[in-house]
């Protein structure tokens, strides 16, 4: 060994050592965003996802996340890297090393070990990818259109990920030169980072100030809407960052004082020394501890997803009287009885309980935003006949389809909500006056009540009228505002490849002009139109979907006349979202390894800046019981705290979520509430897991060794 | 070889400026073993740290042979620590994953000139300290008197203007300080190396030439050392009494 070459590779083969962690978190960060980005970008779920869609903003909603996360740990397992070989830059210094000399030998180092984790994670993330999908094909669903293709695209993302790591890995290279002192490796000491104590009050009012902000962030856009009269502006989200400022309080009372309700002048506290480590080194600890909880939060949120998804789908197809349901429009050739049934028989199937009925589409009074101000961009309510389009049975019609016995009056309409009525945000229930679009003819009503029906609901909602008022308002009506729906079931078992067929000749049954979202309002648009306006679907084509693409999300999901069909649903919605399950489980993935190193990485550093003090204690006679308990203590704190606030939050917030959407909270959702309490149990588990297997590094580390 | 002149130093806290160094004056000459001594916080670390260019100083000069360190950038006094001034650590200080050999080189390799002199020059200080048996073993494998006899070694290879000793016993037993104040007196009889110790043990400071005592950073009094090591040292011991009973 004579030259600097020489013992930069000498020191090098050392560091791998050291290194153990920041090529750890190299290489899983580099495999997941890899095989996340091959799964992203491959062509089955591009087509699962259509662009522009919100499915696929979600999906890069999430990677985005996904990638912080990523880069969030691989940084702090970088400068662990760096405080690791701090004693070892310290000793070359104080013999005479510049740092300018020193600085190639680091920058090359690093580059060697980000390159080399980082080619081997992109590498292990293909077998990766390919091993989820499988798995996902083998225990969930299987089909042809289930396949997983390479695209050479797919790599440009991590490669510009690993851009980003070596550039981070570098600055924290540059960094920690400047901030490397001769003193602190001779003396062993280490600055420290204390944060301001703010006083004992900084916790309670870190609760009361992350609700107050919880809240204003919610109340803010209505209270907008009301004040000013116009609709919500971004910078209304500002109003949620008391949050994370009292997030930041609680997290920091936590650090300094910890939680403990004791008496005054009840004597030193006995976890002493472990909140001292911690409190001196502060200021970083309550950052960690904050991006921690962000995070863990993050993976609650995607896992969550997983069951509230699959219980809301399963338990709604359970619910349905008939397996199929499908309606067209009078001006289409659409499906017949004969038809279906000579199709069910070549797969063997009969059908059963066929019931079919007419409907009109009619045009509804309301109370609607018309636009007010110079420019239109105020709100305005006013009163207009012409506001929402409903389908409309009447009363024999609806009896006949559903079996149900309704009765209504003359001049008044009944809305068709489902069992627990939490769909009535989609019914109208303060109309006056019904239109027909052709004759312009209209009917004086008022609300006479709900009839539950879980099958028939849709975006425009369904009514029922007195069989006299349906035929009344009926009259003259051109083909394209009519309907008609057909239910019935299948004999015994049903088959997939007969709905799949039913489905598609269903589709192919349809003209150009049916090619419209359940969003496309077509009594708003004749109403703007009148006005001089331009419909919102008009524009773009936002209000249509593609007969191309029937496999798309956005056309199973917003399809006006889309057929319902409990085999078809119950095993491609699983397909269309299994996209979904495996983007949320990566994001779960990310989200909870990147929390649990972030936690692992600061507890190692707090130890280490503190080995001295356990050095100290041992000197003083401390029993290996009592430090392994201070470690413990410690490592409890870093990793339970973010744990604890980011799973109540998330939890919290889904509930808000469930309960905002109608106001309750129904059996199905309380029950998938649960499910998710199952979920955090595994969770729980998970950072016990890890708590343990810190709590044995960190007790080898400082009081096993002599 | 070592001039310091009304040499001021002073730490700062947020609210109050504690001078630790209050204008201290000495010399020490080529070939001299000398101690700096004193209670703790008297400035005998802090001393000893801006003459090995850790820390700066407020006022003064630091004269190594003909260079004055306030002078220096960053890099000169990189250069400085490298190539005139060897340093012996009370830790050690020795890089775990490198033989003793290659540790004592390391000053050497920094500087550019670790060739096949350097090595036989390494080989020759080890068997002058008696560890050229352990020249490849790892400091892990090897005792605390032998550790710090490499980092002697160490300190030598360059041919440095000064050693830089700061408590080298303070964490060996009496038999290995032995050792290691025999190396250091080896490196003076044998390569008339100039050497400058703190510390805190009166009998290692008893085998040097002349020992600096410190008080509230200044120098109480500066003992020439005669007569033998063991009534020097009781010397040693009766000043310090005194030192500490002074107000």
């Amino acid at each position: 060994m004579r030259t600097m070459r020489d013992l930069e590779k000498k020191l090098r083969k050392l560091d791998y050592h050291q290194a153990r962690l920041y090529l750890f978190c190299n290489f899983i960060s580099l495999m997941l965003i890899t095989a996340y980005s091959i799964m992203m970008l491959s062509p089955t779920v591009l087509e699962v996802l259509p662009e522009g869609g919100d499915s696929r903003k979600q999906m890069v909603a999430i990677f985005v996340l996904a990638a912080v996360g990523c880069t969030a740990f691989t940084v702090y397992a970088t400068a662990l890297f760096f405080r690791k070989k701090s004693r070892q830059a310290g000793i070359l210094m104080a013999l005479g090393i510049s740092k300018k000399q020193l600085a190639p030998m680091l920058y090359r180092e690093i580059l060697a070990l980000s390159f080399l984790s980082s080619a081997c994670g992109i590498l292990a993330g293909i077998p990766l990818v390919i091993l989820l999908w499988n798995s996902f094909r083998l225990l969930i669903v299987d089909s042809a259109q289930m396949q997983l293709n390479f695209r050479a695209v797919c790599l440009v993302i991590p490669l510009i990920f690993l851009t980003v790591v070596i550039g981070l890995a570098c600055m924290t290279a540059k960094r920690y030169l400047a901030r490397t002192d001769i003193l602190d490796t001779i003396q062993e000491e280490h600055k420290n980072e204390p944060v301001k104590e703010l006083g004992r009050w900084c916790g309670p009012a870190g609760i009361v100030i992350l609700f107050a902000g919880a809240i204003a962030g919610f109340e803010a856009p209505m209270v907008y809407m009301k004040v000013v009269q116009a609709y919500p502006v971004w910078w209304l989200n500002l109003f949620y960052i008391p949050v994370f400022i009292g997030l930041y309080m609680i997290l920091l009372h936590t650090v300094v004082y910890g939680w403990h309700f004791r008496k005054k002048h009840s004597g030193i506290r006995s976890n002493i020394i472990s909140y001292s480590m911690m409190k001196f080194q502060g200021k970083q600890t309550v950052n960690n501890m904050l991006v921690s909880t962000v995070l863990t939060a993050g993976a609650c949120f995607a896992i969550f997803y997983i069951p509230m998804l699959s219980y809301s789908t399963t338990s709604d197809l359970k619910k349905r009287p008939y397996n199929y349901l499908y309606h067209y429009r009078a001006d289409q050739k659409g499906l017949q009885r004969t038809e279906v049934e000579e199709l069910a028989s070549e797969y063997g199937l009969s059908l059963k309980d066929w019931h079919e009925a007419d409907y009109i589409n009619l045009g509804m009074d309301g109370i609607t935003d018309v636009g007010g101000g110079e420019s239109g961009d105020k709100i305005e309510y006013q009163y207009e006949q012409l506001v929402f389009e409903g389908k409309f049975f009447s009363e024999s019609g609806f009896r006949e389809l559903t079996g149900e016995e309704v009765s209504v009056e003359r001049g008044s309409y009944l809305a068709v909500s489902n069992d627990d009525e939490t769909n009535d945000h989609l019914i109208s229930t303060d109309c006056t006056v019904f239109t027909n679009m052709d004759t312009r003819k209209t009917l004086s009503v008022s609300f006479a009540g709900r009839v539950h029906y879980n099958l028939l609901v849709s975006d425009k909602g369904y009514y029922v009228l007195h069989d006299a008022d349906f035929a009344e308002i009926s009259e003259g009506a051109a083909d394209e505002w009519l309907g008609r729906m057909h239910v019935f079931n299948v004999e015994g078992e049903d088959d997939y490849r007969f709905a799949d067929r039913f489905f598609h000749l269903f589709v192919e049954s349809f003209d150009e002009s049916c090619n419209i979202s359940c969003l496309y309002d077509r009594v708003n648009k004749i109403a703007k139109n009148e006005k001089g306006m331009v419909y919102w679907g008009d524009k773009d084509n936002m209000g249509s979907v593609d007969f191309g693409r029937i496999n798309d999300t956005d056309f199973r999901l917003y399809w006006e006349y889309m057929p319902k069909s409990v085999m078809l649903e119950k095993t491609d919605f699983i397909r269309t979202f299994s996209v979904f399950l495996m983007m949320f489980l990566f994001i779960f993935l990310i989200c909870i390894t990147a929390a649990c190193v972030i936690c692992y990485t600061r507890c190692q550093t707090i130890a280490l800046n503190n080995r001295y003090v356990f050095d100290d204690l041992k000197k003083l006679g401390a029993p290996p019981v009592f430090l392994k308990k201070e470690i413990r203590r410690q490592c409890c704190i870093v990793i339970r705290t973010p744990a604890v606030i980011g799973i109540t939050a998330m939890s919290i917030l889904y509930a808000m979520i469930l309960y905002a959407n109608d106001g309750k909270l129904v059996m199905s959702e309380i029950i998938g509430l649960g499910i998710c309490g199952l979920v955090i149990l595994g969770i729980v588990l998970l950072l016990y897991a890890v708590y343990h297997k810190t709590v044995k590094i960190l007790v080898k580390e400082l009081v096993d060794i002599p | 070889m070592l001039e310091v002149k009304n040499l001021y130093k002073s730490y700062e806290t947020a609210k109050t400026r504690y001078p630790v160094l209050k204008g201290i004056s000495f010399h020490v000459e080529k070939g001299e073993f000398a101690a700096v001594m004193g209670a703790s916080g008297s400035g005998k670390s802090t001393l000893l740290n801006c003459i090995s260019c850790y820390i700066p100083y407020d006022k003064g000069d630091i004269l190594l042979g003909e260079q004055n360190l306030g002078d220096l950038d960053k890099e000169g006094l990189a250069k400085v620590r490298n190539e005139k001034l060897g340093f012996v650590f009370q830790d050690f200080m020795l890089l775990d994953g490198l033989t003793v050999k290659e540790n004592i080189l390391i000053p050497r390799i920094i500087k550019e000139k670790a060739d096949r002199k350097a090595e036989e020059y390494a080989e020759r200080l080890m068997e002058m300290f008696g560890i050229s048996h352990i020249k490849d073993k790892y400091p892990a494998d090897i005792s605390g008197g032998e550790r710090q006899r490499a980092a002697v070694a160490r300190s030598l290879i360059n041919d440095p203007l000064l050693i830089l000793a700061d408590e080298p016993t303070g964490n060996l037993d009496s038999k290995s300080s032995r050792t290691v104040i025999e190396a250091f007196e080896k490196a003076k009889q044998e390569m008339d190396s100039t050497i400058l110790m703190v510390t805190h043990d009166s009998f290692s400071a008893s085998f040097c030439d002349r020992v600096i005592l410190l008080k509230d950073g200044v120098i109480y009094k500066e003992l020439k050392r005669v007569g033998d090591q063991s009534s020097f040292q009781g010397y040693l011991l009766d000043t310090l009494k005194e030192m500490n009973h002074a107000d």
